[in-house]
This record gives structure tokens, C-alpha cells and sequence, in this order.
């Protein structure tokens, strides 16, 4: 299977959303990295065909998706970001017609919703009304209706946002065991979120791809970027205004900085192996800051 | 399947409850007013609401006879009669009307009979009481039907109609078809569902407002691109909607038709339902009883009603929220209320009476004339013709509006 972009555009008035993206996506799990404004949901809802490019093609196995119709949509498992729901439904009645949506039968469909909730562990809640439910538990239910329908195109904007530290685990976990033979593209702008199951990395910066690498290799292009170094609490300021701060920690009476930067910060900064937090912040630098307080 | 889960959407919301019950209280109350405010008078006061139905209903049974010219003949000579004694004549400075005995015994029980009788040897337009039957010459009979033939020619002959030779034609050749003598009986029942037709504005605007979320409703709440991205979401889903939509609308609506039309029926009764329109105002051409006439605007009602939700679903595929739905539905709806005819010739006039509101009333002796070259078309036809297109053309667009809407 493969899910391929060609020359994707999307464009708002004279500002380009998604700016000429190209991709040859296949089976893995694929982080969409990206600050906010990245173009990362434009370019989501457009493979999900709820949003036509301004040019460009999205196909899959060489089929153009608006040729493939409902064929395609039967291969898709959406989430979107912010989705909402029938606040007068149930869990069970929301699911039940989501799987009619989808095209599932009457059979298949209660089958299929019974083994989802209870994946998504809301099987105890399956009659309560979806408006009684927390953040963490509509986010679950948004899983559990985008795999309806078995996709083996899972697509997934901002599924960990508003969940809290423990919920966001449990949801990486699920998402790793949904995707066997599956493209799951996993957009985020929390680091920590893909850096435990992407198999590959995209990043995304002013509606282009400027990063296409698999998670091994990813940060290879930030070795012998990222420095550690050791100073007092006076110069702390200084090193901030003058280098992208990744990390700061009080240690008896010196602090422990961890700096990106092109060369040595200081004369006994000393490198240290990159992880993906310092290559997102690596690219979006100042962008990036705004999403710190997220990582 | 996926209809029924879009009808349980419609039916699941509380507000969908609350102004369905709003809108039955008020269609109730509404065409329970003429009950409620209904008095008659006999010579021992005034009798009021179900009291008064009843004694003006057997009122009715000694007078409910085919109209003859002979019995006219008789009814006109009779009240000249009473006219000839002066004890029995009142005078209020314009005009003379019989009183005491004369008025109680001879007149009362009859008055409607007898001033539908005057009213067809007067000039159209004119509003005359029985005392106008002084003016009725009886030397040799009166030909009833004749004049009434006589009243219709002259109207559709009336310059400001504005009618060419095919549309006089056309009236003419329909008011033929009507049989006579007409039977004549009690049809008060049928008089107020006939007059209560425009109070079903309020249960169709109910309805469009029940409606309006219907795809603006998945936009508002995000769920747009979870269904719109799924197998069926832009083919099945999309008619799904609109069946449901229809389906509501048409079940909430009867359900508004029963109600309203139960209580004028249940307090007086069916009776009138085979008479002809003609007995409530002669110069009436449709060939129909109350029951057949009640029926065909009925159909060009229901026909509103679909276009109604076409427009409705339409504006809801295409704009955001559900409020911008209803400040496009809600002055389309009313404010033809405030636009009044001043005749029944010109394009202003013949588009006022298109609009939703002017076709759900009935307009059985306005002669309203539309020409399209040798094709002549009534109310009731151009406004089933016009709403039919209308709904043909809108229910498809909406769904067109929901499969291309673009989820930014």
C-alpha cells in the first residue's frame, strides 16, 4: 500500500497553508511534527478528503482519492483535531452510527463497537451520554470510532491534546498496537508524543516538509549540535538571550544548561547525544519556545 | 439505518421537543380562538362558545335544502313581506333591518342563508345584508343562478383583473363544471380550517427551525470531517439527512394538521364536508365541496412545507452555524405576512401571492390569474408548480452543499 503526495498546495488567499508537499508514505508509523501553524491539520484534513488542495494530487497505489471515492474513505480511520460529537448520544449509539457511516452492517457494526469500547476501556460507560464525558475519555471514543472500520490509513491530529501525562502513555500504547500494516500519520506538536513509537519523522515548518528521516536516523543532522554546560544562576539570562535553551536545571549552586547551537556556547560546553526534542527545537527555534512548556 | 440514526439526531435534541410543544400550544390555541370567542344571540341574550355552536347548528336543519330558484323565490318573498309591515322595520340612518318577532322568528335562523342569497344578486365586492333582497325584483321568479352566472361574468370582465379572452375562458369554463342547484347546510366546521390555513406559518416555521442544524449543526460541532471522511459520508449520509429531514418535517407537520384541524371538527363537527364552496360565497368558480377544496390547499401546503425544508436544508449546507440559517428562514417566511396584495393583477401582486406565506391560504374567489401563453394556471397551480420545483431543485443542492462543504 502506498498513500503518495504529489505537489500538495493548499492556499488561503495569497498565504500558503501547505506549500508544495511531497511524500510516498507506506506502512509505519509516521510523527507529524510541527509549532503550531505548521500546516499539519490543512495537510491532514486534505489526505482525508474533507478539504480540496489548491494543486496537487493525494493517491493511493497510484489511484487519485477523488477517482477512488468511497473506496478510498473505506481505507480511512480519521481523528481529527477538536473533533466534536452528539452530545445526546451515547457512547454505544455514537459508535453504532459512525459504523453505519462507515458502511458497516448492523452485525458488524455492534461486533466491532462492543470490542472498540472496551479496547478503549469505556465499556462501563458505553450507555452514558458522550456530554457527561471527560476530555481523556472523548479522546478515547475518538480512537475507537476512527478504527471502526479496520482503516489501513489511521490518520491522527492532535490525538494526546488536553489528555494528562498518564492518559497521554496509555494513548501512545494503543496507537503502537493499532498500527500493524497500517499508514498512521500522528500529527502533533508534542515531541514526546511520536519520539516513543514513529517509525518515521516528518516535520513540518511554514506549510513544507523540511524533514523526511526514519526516528533512527532522525537527529543525525543535530550530532554535535547539543551542548551541556554547567554555570551560576547570573548568567543563565545571558546564555537564554543568545542560544536556544532546551533544558535548565538547578544543581547545589550552578545550573546545568542544555543549549542547541552550531558551535560551543563556551569554552567547557560539552556535546551530548541529540534527542528529538532538540531537533524540534533545533527548527523551529523562537516557534518553538511558545511549545516548550508542552514537552 | 443510517435514517433512522438522522431522525433520532433530530428527534434526541430537547430543543426539538421544546418548540414542538411551543408550536402545538400555539396551533391549538390558535384554531381553538373562533371556538373560545364564538357567541351567538337569540331572543334570550347571547349564547357563547360550544353553547352557542350547538343552538346555531340546529338552527341550520330546517334550512339545509338544495337552493332552487323557487326556494329563493320564496325566501325573498318572504322577507319582503316582513318589510311590508312597519312594526316590524328598525331603522339605524343608513339602512333598515327588521326587528322583534320578525327579526327572532323569520330571520335570525336564517340570516347567513339569506345574506349568502343577497349577496349574489349585488355588485361584486359590495357587502350587503338581507335587506338588499328588497332590491330583488321576484315578479317572475328570481333566477339565483342566473344572477350569480351574471356576478361572475362581471368579474372577470373587471379591467384592474386585467384577464385576456383564454383566462375569462378558463374561469368561465371551470365555474360551468360547478352543479346546481347547490345544496345548501351547516359547513362552520370547514369555514375556520379554511380561514385558520395561514396560522400554519407558525408549526412551518417550527419546523425550519427544528431543521436548521441539520448540516450546519455538524460543522458548528466539528463533526463534519468524521462523517465526511467515512465510506458513506458524502453519498448515503447526505440523502440519509435529507430523508429524515423530510420525514420529520412531514410527520411534525401532520401531527400540527390533526391538532388544528381536531378541534374546529370536534366542536362543530363534520358536517359541510360534501357541500359546495359555493354556499359560503357564490361567486366562488372551483367546482368543489369544502372537504375537496380543504384537501387541495392542503396538498399546496405540504408542497410548501417540502420546499420549506429544501430551502432550510440548503442554507444549512452552506453556512456555519444554525443562527445563519434561521435570519435567512425567518424573513422569508415573515415578511411576506406584512406585504399586503392591492390587487390581483401585476407582477407584484402575482408574486405576493407565491409567497410562503399568501399560498398557505386558500384563495378559492380571487380569480388569481397567472398566463403563460395560452396556458392558464390558478393559485393553486402556480403555487404547487412553483414549490414543487422549488423543492426539486433545493433538496438536491443541499445535499451537493454538504458534500462540497470544505472543512477549514
Amino acid at each position: 500500500m502506498e498513500l503518495q503526495l504529489q505537489n500538495l498546495s493548499k492556499r488561503y488567499g495569497t498565504k500558503y497553508a501547505v506549500d508544495d508537499v511531497n511524500a510516498c508514505l507506506t506502512p509505519g508509523i509516521y510523527g507529524l511534527l510541527g509549532a503550531n501553524g505548521a500546516g499539519k491539520t490543512t495537510l491532514m484534513r486534505m489526505i482525508c478528503g474533507v478539504l480540496k488542495p489548491t494543486s496537487g494530487t493525494i493517491s493511493l497505489n497510484g489511484k487519485k482519492i477523488e477517482a477512488l471515492g468511497e473506496q478510498y474513505y473505506d481505507h480511512l480511520g480519521y481523528m481529527p483535531q477538536d473533533f466534536g460529537f452528539y452530545p445526546d448520544f451515547t457512547a454505544r449509539e455514537f459508535m453504532l452510527y459512525m459504523a453505519a457511516v462507515k458502511g458497516l452492517s448492523k452485525n458488524k457494526g455492534k461486533k466491532r463497537t462492543d470490542s472498540l469500547l472496551h479496547m478503549v476501556n469505556l465499556s462501563d460507560v458505553a450507555d452514558k451520554k458522550i456530554k457527561s464525558f471527560s476530555g481523556g475519555m472523548k479522546q478515547r471514543l475518538g480512537i475507537a470510532q476512527a478504527e471502526l472500520n479496520s482503516p489501513s490509513i489511521l490518520i491522527l491530529d492532535e490525538p494526546t491534546a488536553g489528555l494528562d501525562p498518564k492518559e497521554r502513555v496509555r494513548f501512545r500504547n494503543l496507537i503502537s498496537d493499532l498500527s500493524k500494516e497500517k499508514i498512521v500519520i500522528l500529527s502533533t506538536h508534542i515531541v514526546s508524543d511520536v519520539s516513543y513509537i514513529a517509525d518515521t519523522i516528518l516535520m513540518m515548518k511554514d506549510g513544507r516538509f523540511i524533514l523526511q528521516k526514519p526516528m533512527a536516523t532522525v537527529t543525525d543532522g543535530i550530532q554535535g549540535k547539543v551542548w551541556e554546560l554547567f554555570t551560576d544562576e547570573r548568567t543563565v539570562e545571558e546564555y537564554s538571550r543568545r542560544f536556544a535553551v532546551v533544558n535548565l536545571h538547578h544543581e547545589n549552586n550552578s545550573v546545568r544548561l542544555r543549549i542547541i547551537s552550531n558551535t560551543a556556547p563556551s569554552a567547557d560546553a560539552k556535546t551530548v547525544p541529540p534527542s528529538l526534542e532538540d531537533l524540534f527545537l533545533y527548527h523551529f527555534g523562537e516557534d518553538a519556545q511558545v511549545e516548550r512548556s508542552e514537552i | 439505518m443510517l435514517v433512522k440514526y438522522e431522525f433520532l439526531k433530530i428527534l434526541r435534541k430537547k430543543s426539538t421537543l421544546v418548540i414542538m410543544l411551543a408550536s402545538l400550544l400555539i396551533t391549538a390555541v390558535f384554531f381553538a380562538l373562533p371556538i373560545i370567542q364564538y357567541q351567538t344571540y337569540n331572543q334570550d341574550g347571547v349564547l357563547r362558545g360550544l353553547e352557542g355552536i350547538k343552538y346555531d347548528k340546529e338552527q341550520y336543519e330546517s334550512i339545509s335544502v338544495p337552493l332552487t330558484n323557487e326556494y329563493v323565490t320564496k325566501a325573498i318573498d318572504e322577507v319582503k313581506q316582513l318589510f311590508e309591515n312597519p312594526d316590524n322595520i328598525g331603522y339605524d340612518g343608513q339602512e333598515q333591518f327588521l326587528v322583534d318577532d320578525a327579526y327572532w322568528n323569520d330571520i335570525a335562523y336564517r340570516e347567513s342563508l339569506l345574506n349568502m342569497i343577497a349577496a349574489n344578486f349585488a355588485e361584486p365586492n359590495v357587502t350587503v345584508g338581507y335587506n338588499h333582497l328588497l332590491s330583488v325584483d321576484t315578479s317572475n321568479g328570481a333566477d339565483f343562478y342566473q344572477a350569480r352566472q351574471d356576478k361572475i361574468e362581471k368579474i372577470v370582465n373587471t379591467s384592474s383583473r386585467e384577464l385576456s379572452e383564454s383566462a375569462k375562458e378558463y374561469w368561465l369554463n371551470m365555474n360551468s363544471k360547478v352543479e346546481t342547484p347547490l345544496p345548501y347546510g351547516y359547513f362552520e366546521g370547514w369555514e375556520v380550517i379554511i380561514s385558520c390555513f395561514e396560522l400554519l406559518i407558525f408549526p412551518l416555521l417550527a419546523i425550519c427551525i427544528i431543521l436548521c442544524p441539520v448540516f450546519s449543526g455538524e460543522y458548528q460541532a466539528g463533526t463534519d470531517a468524521v462523517v465526511l471522511s467515512s465510506k458513506y459520508g458524502k453519498t448515503k449520509l447526505t440523502t440519509a439527512k435529507t430523508i429524515a429531514s423530510l420525514l420529520f418535517g412531514l410527520l411534525a407537520f401532520t401531527l400540527h394538521i390533526i391538532v388544528g384541524f381536531a378541534i374546529p371538527l370536534a366542536a362543530y363537527g363534520i358536517d359541510g364536508w360534501n357541500l359546495p364552496l359555493q354556499i359560503n360565497g357564490t361567486a366562488v368558480p372551483y367546482p368543489l365541496t369544502f372537504l375537496e377544496g380543504t384537501l387541495i390547499n392542503l396538498g399546496v401546503v405540504y408542497l410548501v412545507l417540502i420546499a420549506m425544508i429544501g430551502l432550510t436544508l440548503f442554507l444549512s449546507s452552506k453556512m456555519k452555524t444554525p443562527y445563519f440559517v434561521l435570519i435567512v428562514v425567518i424573513p422569508v417566511l415573515f415578511i411576506p405576512m406584512f406585504l399586503s396584495p392591492n390587487g390581483t393583477a401585476g407582477i407584484y401582486n402575482l408574486l405576493i401571492f407565491l409567497t410562503p406565506y399568501q399560498s398557505l391560504t386558500p384563495n378559492f374567489a380571487q380569480y388569481i390569474t397567472y398566463p403563460f401563453g395560452s396556458v392558464i394556471l390558478d393559485s393553486f397551480t402556480m403555487n404547487a408548480v412553483v414549490y414543487a420545483l422549488l423543492a426539486l431543485i433545493l433538496l438536491p443542492l443541499a445535499g451537493i452543499g454538504f458534500k462540497k462543504h470544505q472543512v477549514e
